[in-house]
C-alpha cells in the first residue's frame, strides 16, 4: 500500500484561528508534516473558545482547536525574541510550504515575510491568507471569518422573505478560504514537482467567499438584479424547506430541542409520491398543487399541510418514511444527531484518538477516501508547544543545551 | 504564463454544482477539462436560473455559465454501449475523471473504477457522492437543501429571537460548493501522488461529510459538553451580529477583547459599556439581550461607510453587509482585478467573479466561456479521437452524441 499522497511535504504553519488551520489540516490529512508555530504570548483564539472537554476550561481542552488541528505538531516560538525568530527562519528553510493568515504586513514586520523566507528556501511556496488580500486600497483592513459572509454578498441573499439580511449561522468564510487555499497550494506543489519552481500565493477570504455565490453575482452582472431573500424556498422546487417535527425525544440540559425535517420536491412525480406518503394522495391532482407553478403560487398553504403531517413525527421517522416513498428528505441535524449518526459511524467518519490531556473524544474526520494512498488522522491535535524540543533538536539542528538556554531566555514560549 | 495544472487533462461527468465546481477550480488553474453531458438535455444546471435576460434558456443559465468556464463540452449517452466505448477512448488519454453520478446510477450503467482503470492505469477517478459509496443512506435521494441539513449546517442558522421560525438555509447551493471544494483538494492530492509514482486510484468524496467537517464548533459541542447548538441560543461571544445603520446594514464583529475595547472608544465610551455585565467577551455573550438594544441604538445613528472606516482604523473587523452592486462597484476589488469580463456566444458579455487565489508564477485565468451543449463534439470526437464524419453523423442520428 502506498503512503498518503503528501507524505514528505513539510508545512510551516504560522496560521491561527480557523481559516489557515482548516487549510493545513487538509494537508495533514494527506500526509504532510504540518508544524504549527504558536505562542503562549498570543494564544490561538480557538484555544480559548468553547466547547471545553468535560466543561472545564484549558488551552488544550477546546473542541474548536482540537477539531481543526488534528494530525499537526505544535511548537512554541516567541517571534518577538531574536532567537525565536531565528528558529522560525530555520524552520522555514526546512519547509516546502510556509503559510500565515495574519493581517497583511504582520509577517513582514517580524522579518518573516515571503521575501525574507525565499532567501533561505528559494523553491518555497509562500501563502498569505488574509481577509482582503495583500493588494488594493483595503489590503490592511482586518477581517474575521464571521464578517466575510456579510461582506461577500451572501448575507444580502440569505434570509426569510421580507426580513433583513441574515448570517449563515457559523463563520463560513474561514473553512471555505482554507479549502480554496489547499487547492492553490497543492496546484503549486504540482507545478514545483514538474519545474522545480516555487511561488507566492495571495489569498483573500472575501474573494473566496464570493466564489460561492457566483450565480447570484451573475444575476446582477447579467440582469442588474439583486435577488430577493426567500427563506429556504427554491424557484424551481416546491415544497422546498424545513418542516417542524416533534422535539428531540430526550431533554438536553433540561429543555426540549426543536427538530425539523428538510424536504425538497424536484418535480410533479416526486410531489405525487410526497402526497401519497403523507396520506393525502388527492393533493397530486388538486389544481392548487398539481404543477410547479401552482405549488409556487400556493406555497404557504402547501407548507402548512406538510407541517400538519410532520409535526406529529420525529424528524428521523419523517425522513426515513419519505425516503422509502422516493422523496428527497433528511433530518435537519443537530450537533447531537451528527455525533450519533449511524450512517457516519458505519463509514468510519469519526476519529477518537488518545489526546494526552482529554483522552478519547469523538471528532469529525476526513470527508474523502483514497483507494491506493489512504489518508488518516495520525495524531490528535497537539498540546500547546508539545513538539518544541523535538522539532528544534531533530529537525532544526539545535543541541539540547541550546534549547534549554532558549527556554530560559523566553524565546520558546 | 500558464496555470499550474496546464499539463493536466480532466474528464468531467458533472451535474449541477459539486463535481462541476471541483472541475472549474482545476480548469481555472490551467487544466484542460472536457465536460461530458447527456445528449439533448445536458447538465441539469442548464435548467436553473438566474437566466441572462430572465427567460429560461439552456445556454443562458447563470449557474451553468459560472460553473463551467474554461471547459470544452461534448455530449455522449453513457447508457449506450457505443457511447461508453467513445467515453473509454476519452478516459484513455486523461489524468483525472471526476463525476457526481449517484451510486445507484453508477451501478446501473457500469460506471466503475475497476473498468476504467483497465483502460487507463494512471487514471485518478473521483466520485463526488451525496452520502459516500457505503453506509445505510448511500442511496438516499438528495437535493442541496437536504445535504446542507444532514451535514449539520442548516440547524445553526435562523432568527435568534423567533424560535417559531424554521432553521434557514444559506443562499444557493452551499452543500454542492463544499463537496466540490473538498473534491478538488482530494483529487489534486491524488494527482500529486500520481506525479510521485503512486499510480492511479479511486477517490471518494462525501458531500454530507464535507459539510459536517466545516460547521465550526457544532461538530464538537455534543462530544465535549453534551450540548446542542441552536440558531436561537446564546452565542458564546458577542457582538457578532448585524445592525441597521441610517443608510444600510453593517456587521459588528468583536472576537478578541482588544477589539471590544477599541469599539467602545469608537462609540465615545458610553457609561453603560463600563458595566460589569459587559466586561468580558463571554459575559457579553450571556448578557447579549441587554447589550444588543444598546448597540442597536448607537449604531442606528451612524452611516455604514463611516462606521466601517472608523472601526477599521482601530483594527476592529467590522464589515458592511454588501449588496451585489457594492461588490461590482468596489474600488478594492477593481484594484485587485477580481471581476473578469467575458463574452459568451449566446448569453452575452458580462462580469464573472474571478480568482479565489493569486499564484505569482502560474496565474489563475479564464481562457474560454462555458461550452454550449455539444459545442466541441466535432473538434474532440472527430479531430482528437479520430472518429470520421460519417460515423459522427450516425452517432448523432442515433442520439449517442
Amino acid at each position: 500500500m502506498n503512503q498518503a499522497p503528501l507524505t514528505g511535504i513539510r508545512v510551516a504553519d504560522f496560521t491561527w484561528v480557523w481559516a489557515g488551520p482548516y487549510c493545513t489540516m487538509q494537508l495533514a490529512h494527506m500526509g504532510a508534516d504540518v508544524i504549527r508555530v504558536e505562542s503562549e504570548t498570543r494564544l490561538c483564539v480557538s484555544r480559548v473558545t468553547p466547547p471545553w472537554a468535560g466543561g472545564q476550561y484549558g488551552v488544550n481542552r477546546s473542541g474548536y482547536f482540537n477539531q481543526y488541528n488534528q494530525g499537526k505538531r505544535s511548537i512554541a516560538l516567541n517571534l518577538k525574541h531574536p532567537r525565536g525568530r531565528e528558529a522560525a527562519l530555520r524552520l522555514a528553510a526546512k519547509c516546502d510550504v510556509v503559510i500565515n493568515n495574519f493581517a497583511a504586513g504582520v509577517m513582514d514586520r517580524l522579518g518573516l515575510g515571503y521575501r525574507d523566507l525565499v532567501r533561505v528556501r528559494p523553491d518555497m511556496i509562500g501563502v498569505s491568507l488574509t481577509g482582503y488580500g495583500d493588494s488594493g486600497p483595503l489590503h490592511d483592513y482586518v477581517a474575521y471569518g464571521p464578517a466575510q459572509v456579510p461582506l461577500s454578498g451572501m448575507s444580502a441573499l440569505t434570509g426569510y422573505r421580507g426580513w433583513p439580511p441574515m448570517h449563515v449561522g457559523f463563520s463560513y468564510g474561514d473553512p471555505n478560504a482554507g479549502t480554496h487555499a489547499a487547492v492553490a497550494i497543492i496546484a503549486a506543489l504540482y507545478h514545483r514537482e514538474r519545474t522545480g519552481e516555487g511561488q507566492y500565493i495571495d489569498m483573500s477570504q472575501w474573494e473566496c467567499t464570493m466564489a460561492l455565490i457566483g450565480e447570484g453575482i451573475l444575476d446582477y452582472t447579467m440582469n442588474g438584479h439583486q435577488p430577493e431573500r426567500d427563506g429556504s424556498r427554491d424557484p424551481s422546487m416546491a415544497p422546498h424547506g424545513l418542516f417542524r417535527c416533534r422535539d428531540m425525544a430526550e431533554l438536553v440540559a433540561g429543555t426540549p430541542v426543536d427538530m425539523w425535517v428538510a424536504i425538497a420536491v424536484a418535480d410533479d412525480a416526486e410531489f405525487a409520491r410526497l402526497a401519497a406518503a403523507i396520506e393525502q394522495p388527492g393533493l397530486a391532482g388538486d389544481e392548487r398543487f398539481a404543477t410547479l407553478a401552482a405549488r409556487k403560487r400556493n406555497e404557504d398553504e402547501l407548507e402548512a399541510i406538510v407541517t400538519e403531517w410532520s409535526a406529529a413525527r420525529f424528524a428521523s421517522e419523517a425522513a426515513e418514511h419519505l425516503q422509502r416513498a422516493g422523496v428527497a428528505a433528511a433530518v435537519c441535524a443537530t450537533s447531537r444527531d451528527l455525533a450519533e449518526d449511524p450512517h457516519l459511524a458505519s463509514r468510519g467518519y469519526f476519529v477518537e484518538l488518545a489526546h494526552p490531556e482529554i483522552g478519547r473524544v469523538k471528532h469529525a474526520g476526513i470527508p474523502w477516501r483514497m483507494s491506493e494512498t489512504p489518508c488518516s488522522i495520525r495524531s490528535p491535535a497537539p498540546l500547546l508547544g508539545q513538539h518544541t524540543d523535538e522539532v528544534l533538536t531533530e529537525l532544526l539542528g539545535y543541541g539540547a543545551a541550546e534549547v534549554a538556554e532558549m527556554h530560559a531566555q523566553g524565546a520558546l514560549k | 504564463m500558464a496555470g499550474p495544472l496546464s499539463t493536466v487533462r480532466i474528464i468531467e461527468v458533472g451535474e449541477m454544482v459539486s463535481a462541476p465546481y471541483a472541475a472549474k477550480l482545476m480548469a481555472d488553474l490551467g487544466a484542460e477539462v472536457i465536460k461530458v453531458e447527456r445528449p439533448a438535455t445536458g447538465d441539469r444546471a442548464r435548467t436553473r436560473g438566474p437566466f441572462a435576460g430572465g427567460a429560461a434558456h439552456p445556454e443562458k443559465s447563470g449557474l451553468f455559465i459560472y460553473l463551467n468556464t474554461n471547459k470544452r463540452g461534448v455530449t455522449i449517452d453513457l447508457a449506450s454501449p457505443r457511447g461508453l466505448a467513445i467515453f473509454e477512448q476519452l478516459i484513455s488519454g486523461a489524468d483525472v475523471l471526476i463525476h457526481n453520478l449517484a451510486p445507484a446510477e453508477m451501478d446501473r450503467t457500469g460506471f466503475e473504477f475497476e473498468r476504467f482503470r483497465r483502460v487507463n492505469p494512471k487514471l485518478v477517478m473521483t466520485s463526488v457522492v451525496p452520502y459516500g459509496l457505503s453506509g445505510p443512506r448511500r442511496d438516499w435521494r438528495t437535493e442541496d437543501l437536504t445535504l446542507w441539513s444532514d451535514g449539520g449546517a442548516c440547524y445553526l442558522n435562523g432568527a435568534r429571537d423567533h424560535p417559531e421560525l424554521p432553521p434557514l438555509k444559506a443562499y444557493g447551493y452551499q452543500a454542492g460548493y463544499q463537496g466540490g471544494g473538498h473534491a478538488a483538494v482530494a483529487t489534486m492530492g491524488a494527482l500529486f501522488g500520481a506525479a510521485r509514482g503512486a499510480g492511479g486510484q479511486h477517490v471518494e468524496v462525501s458531500v454530507q461529510e464535507s459539510v459536517a467537517a466545516i460547521i465550526e464548533m457544532a461538530n464538537t459541542f455534543w462530544p465535549y459538553m453534551k450540548m446542542v447548538l441552536t440558531r436561537y441560543g446564546a452565542k458564546p461571544v458577542q457582538p457578532l451580529d448585524s445592525f441597521e445603520c441610517r443608510d444600510g446594514w453593517i456587521f459588528a464583529c468583536c472576537v478578541e477583547e482588544h477589539q471590544w475595547h477599541s469599539f467602545v472608544e469608537v462609540m465615545g465610551s458610553p457609561e453603560w459599556a463600563a458595566e460589569e455585565i459587559f466586561d468580558e467577551r463571554f459575559k457579553r455573550g450571556v448578557n447579549y439581550d441587554a447589550l444588543r438594544p444598546l448597540l442597536a441604538e448607537w449604531i442606528g445613528k451612524q452611516t455604514v461607510q463611516d462606521l466601517y472606516q472608523r472601526a477599521q482604523a482601530r483594527r476592529v473587523p467590522f464589515a458592511p453587509i454588501s449588496n451585489l452592486a457594492d461588490l461590482v462597484n468596489s474600488e478594492h476589488l477593481r484594484a485587485r482585478g477580481f471581476f473578469v469580463d467575458l463574452s459568451h456566444p449566446v448569453a452575452g458579455r458580462f462580469k464573472y467573479p474571478g480568482a479565489p487565489s493569486k499564484l505569482s508564477r502560474t496565474p489563475w485565468e479564464i481562457r474560454r466561456p462555458a461550452p454550449t451543449l455539444g459545442q466541441h463534439n466535432r473538434e474532440i470526437l472527430g479531430g482528437e479521437l479520430g472518429i470520421d464524419a460519417r460515423e459522427l453523423e450516425s452517432l448523432r442520428s442515433e442520439a449517442v452524441i
